[in-house]
C-alpha cells in the first residue's frame, strides 16, 4: 500500500516464528551500539595490539627478518602460550572499555524514556529482552577477543614452518573458553549495571568502578586478615589466573597471587547471579509496588 | 466468547488486593474502562497483557488465558501506555518498525507498515525526526501509530488524551472512532473522562476500589431510560397531570408549573400537546432527558458494595 493512503487497514500477512523476536532486539541492539563514531573509534583501538600481534607473529616466523633484527635462538619473539596469553589479557581488558561504553547504551536509552512496557507488551519476555540484549553486547566484544585471538592463532598456525597447531591446540581452547567466559560476564556485568543507572556517563563509571574498587576491598581484607582470600574480590588477578591455566602458560612466579579455580568459578557464578537477579528486579513492564 | 472474559479474577500487589473478584464479559466493538484514580484500571490492563499473574481466578482474551497464553495475546494486541513509553533517540518511523518487527511483522513489511501508520495518525510530515523531539501530542500519536502497526486484533489504549490540548484531543478521538468504524478492531480504552468513554465506546466497564460497579452497554441503557421527560407548563398544571395519567404515564408536578413524567412506549410526545391544547395549557419547555454516561458512572460510584447494571454479570 502506498504511505500516502491515510486509511487503517488491517494486516492479514506472514509473521514471524516467536523466537526470532529475540534476534530483532539484539539486532536493534547492535545497530545502536555502532551507530557511535565513538565505539567505531574504540573497535579501532582495539585492534591495534592485534595488529602489532600480527607483526610479532611475522618476525617470528620469517627467518630473515629474525636475523634482521638480531635474533639468535628460537626463545626470541617465542609465538607460545606465555605470548597469547599476553594477547589475551590485553584484549580483555580492552572488551572491559568497550563494554563499560556499550552496555549502557543498550539499557539506559529504554529506560530513560520508559520504553520497557511498549516492548514487553509485543511477544517478548524479560528474559528474551535481556538475551537480546546480550547477544548483542557479547557478539560485539566477541569482535575484539577470541575472533581476532583466534585468527592471530591460525595465522601463526598457517606461518610457523613447522607443525604448531595440533600441538598446541590448547592454546586455541584456552583462548576461546577464557573470552567467553570474560566476555559473557561482562555482559552480564555491563547490563545489570546498567539498568540500575539511567545515566549512561555514569554507568559508564559503575561498570569500572564494579570491576576494580572490590579489588582494592579485597587487598585490605587479604591485608588485615593475612590471608590470600580476599583475592576473590579481585577480578583482573582472578581473570589473569584462569586465562593462564585455560592457556596452560606458566604459572605467576608469586604463589600468593593464585587461587583455586574452582574458587574461580564460584565467584564468577555467585557474580552472575547477583547481576541476574538485578536484571530480574529493574526489568519489567512496570513500577514495582511496594507495601 | 467474549473480547474479554472475566472468571473470578483477584490480583494482589505487595499483599494489596488491587482488583477483587472481577467476573463478567465484555463483547463490545470499543469497550471503556472508567474509573477514579487508583479504581485498578491500569493494573486490569497490565493483568491482561499477562505483566500481573491473578492470585485468584482467571482472565481470557479471546479466549487465550492471559498468563498460560500470554505471548499469543500480546501478539494480537496494540498497547498504547499511559505515560511516555518509547525510544527517544529513534526517529519515528525506526521506533514504530522496530515495534512491528517485535510484534511479528517481517522487517520489509514493518517498514511499510510504520510509514502507513505514521501517515494515518498525522505524523508522516515529522516521521524521521527523533521522537524525544516530538511535542507531547505527537509523542501520544507515535505511540497509537506503534499500537496500530502490525494490525491488531485488540487495541489497548491507557488514557489516551492524557495531557493533549483540546484541538489534539479531538483529532485522537476522531482517529479512535474511524479505528472503531473500520471493524477489524476491538478497542479497550481506558480513561477517568467520560467524555471520552462517552463519545467512543459502546460498552462501559466501570471499577470502584478494584471492584466492578457497574458494567453495561451504553447504547442499551439510554435506550432504557429514553421516556423520562421533564416539562415546564402554565395553565391549570393540576388538571393536565391528572389527564396525562390517564394516558398511562406516571408523573409528579412541582411548584412552577413543573412536570415529571415517565411516558410508556405507546405515548408520544405529540399526545402530550394535544392534551395540553385541549386545556389551554402552554407547555413552555420539553426535556426528554436520555441518561447520560455521567449519571450511570454516578449511580455506580453510589453504589459502595459494587454491583452489576445489567444480567451479563
Amino acid at each position: 500500500m502506498a504511505v500516502y493512503k491515510r486509511n487503517y487497514s488491517a494486516y492479514a500477512g506472514t509473521v514471524t516464528p516467536v523466537w526470532t523476536r529475540v534476534l530483532v532486539l539484539a539486532r536493534y541492539a547492535f545497530e545502536e551500539a555502532w551507530s557511535s563514531k565513538i565505539t567505531v573509534g574504540l573497535f579501532i583501538f582495539c585492534l591495534l595490539p592485534c595488529i602489532i600481534s600480527l607483526l610479532v607473529i611475522y618476525l617470528a616466523d620469517n627467518p630473515i627478518a629474525r636475523a634482521l633484527i638480531g635474533g639468535r635462538g628460537p626463545q626470541t619473539l617465542a609465538i607460545d602460550a606465555k605470548f597469547f596469553l599476553k594477547v589475551q589479557q590485553t584484549q580483555s581488558w580492552l572488551a572491559l572499555v568497550m563494554a563499560a561504553w556499550i552496555a549502557p547504551r543498550l539499557i539506559t536509552f529504554d529506560l530513560a524514556d520508559n520504553a520497557l512496557p511498549i516492548l514487553l507488551s509485543h511477544p517478548i519476555s524479560r528474559f528474551g529482552y535481556v538475551f537480546g540484549k546480550f547477544i548483542a553486547l557479547f557478539g560485539s566484544l566477541s569482535l575484539i577477543t577470541w575472533v581476532p585471538c583466534l585468527l592471530l592463532f591460525v595465522d601463526q598456525a598457517y606461518s610457523s614452518s613447522q607443525p604448531w597447531a595440533m600441538s598446541h591446540l590448547q592454546i586455541a581452547m584456552g583462548l576461546l573458553a577464557g573470552s567467553v567466559i570474560w566476555i559473557a560476564f561482562l555482559s552480564v556485568l555491563g547490563l545489570a549495571l546498567s539498568s540500575w543507572v539511567k545515566w549512561r556517563a555514569v554507568a559508564t563509571g559503575v561498570i569500572f568502578a564494579a570491576v576494580f574498587v572490590p579489588a582494592g576491598v579485597g587487598a585490605i581484607v587479604s591485608a588485615v586478615l593475612r590471608t590470600k582470600w580476599g583475592l576473590l574480590l579481585n577480578v583482573p588477578v582472578m581473570m589473569s589466573n584462569l586465562w593462564q591455566r585455560l592457556l596452560g602458560a606458566p604459572a605467576p612466579i608469586n604463589e600468593r597471587l593464585s587461587v583455586p579455580t574452582l574458587a574461580i568459578a564460584a565467584m564468577l557464578s555467585l557474580a552472575c547471579l547477583v547481576c541476574v537477579g538485578m536484571l530480574n528486579k529493574r526489568i519489567r513492564a512496570r513500577e514495582v509496588v511496594r507495601g | 466468547m467474549g473480547v474479554i472474559d472475566l472468571d473470578g479474577v483477584e490480583v494482589r500487589l505487595a499483599n494489596r488486593v488491587v482488583l477483587n473478584n472481577l467476573t463478567g464479559e465484555l463483547h463490545g466493538q470499543a469497550i471503556g474502562l472508567l474509573g477514579p484514580n487508583g479504581a485498578g484500571k491500569s493494573t486490569l490492563i497490565n493483568t491482561l497483557l499477562g505483566f500481573h499473574l491473578p492470585s485468584k481466578g482467571k482472565a481470557r482474551v479471546f479466549g487465550l488465558d492471559t498468563h498460560k497464553d500470554r505471548a499469543k495475546i500480546r501478539g494480537g494486541i496494540g498497547f498504547m501506555p499511559e505515560n511516555d513509553s518509547f525510544i527517544g533517540n529513534m526517529s519515528g518511523v525506526r521506533f514504530v518498525r522496530y515495534m512491528a518487527e517485535l510484534a511479528g511483522l517481517p522487517s520489509g513489511v514493518a517498514l511499510e507498515r510504520a510509514h502507513e501508520a505514521l501517515f494515518y495518525v498525522g505524523l508522516g510530515e515529522v516521521r524521521y525526526r527523533k521522537v524525544n523531539t516530538y511535542s507531547l501530542g505527537m509523542k501520544q500519536l507515535v505511540k497509537l501509530a506503534q499500537a496500530l502497526a502490525h494490525g491488531p486484533k485488540l487495541l489497548i489504549l491507557d488514557e489516551p488524551t492524557n495531557g493533549l490540548d483540546p484541538v489534539a484531543r479531538q483529532r485522537m478521538i476522531q482517529l479512535i472512532k474511524d479505528i472503531r468504524k473500520e471493524g477489524s478492531v476491538r478497542l479497550l480504552i481506558s480513561s477517568h473522562l467520560l467524555r471520552d468513554i462517552d463519545e467512543t465506546c459502546d460498552e462501559v466497564l466501570i471499577l470502584k476500589n478494584g471492584r466492578i460497579a457497574s458494567l453495561c452497554n451504553i447504547e442499551e441503557e439510554r435506550r432504557s431510560n429514553r421516556s423520562f421527560m421533564e416539562l415546564e407548563t402554565v395553565g391549570a398544571t393540576e388538571r393536565f397531570s391528572v389527564s396525562i395519567r390517564g394516558l398511562g404515564c406516571e408523573c409528579a408536578t412541582f411548584p412552577g408549573g413543573r412536570i415529571k413524567l415517565v411516558i410508556p412506549d405507546h405515548i408520544e410526545a405529540r399526545d402530550l400537546y394535544v392534551i395540553a391544547s385541549e386545556q389551554g395549557v402552554q407547555i413552555r419547555r420539553m426535556n426528554q432527558r436520555r441518561d447520560s454516561l455521567e449519571d450511570i458512572f454516578l449511580r455506580a460510584m453510589d453504589n459502595d458494595q459494587g454491583r452489576t447494571a445489567n444480567g451479563s454479570l
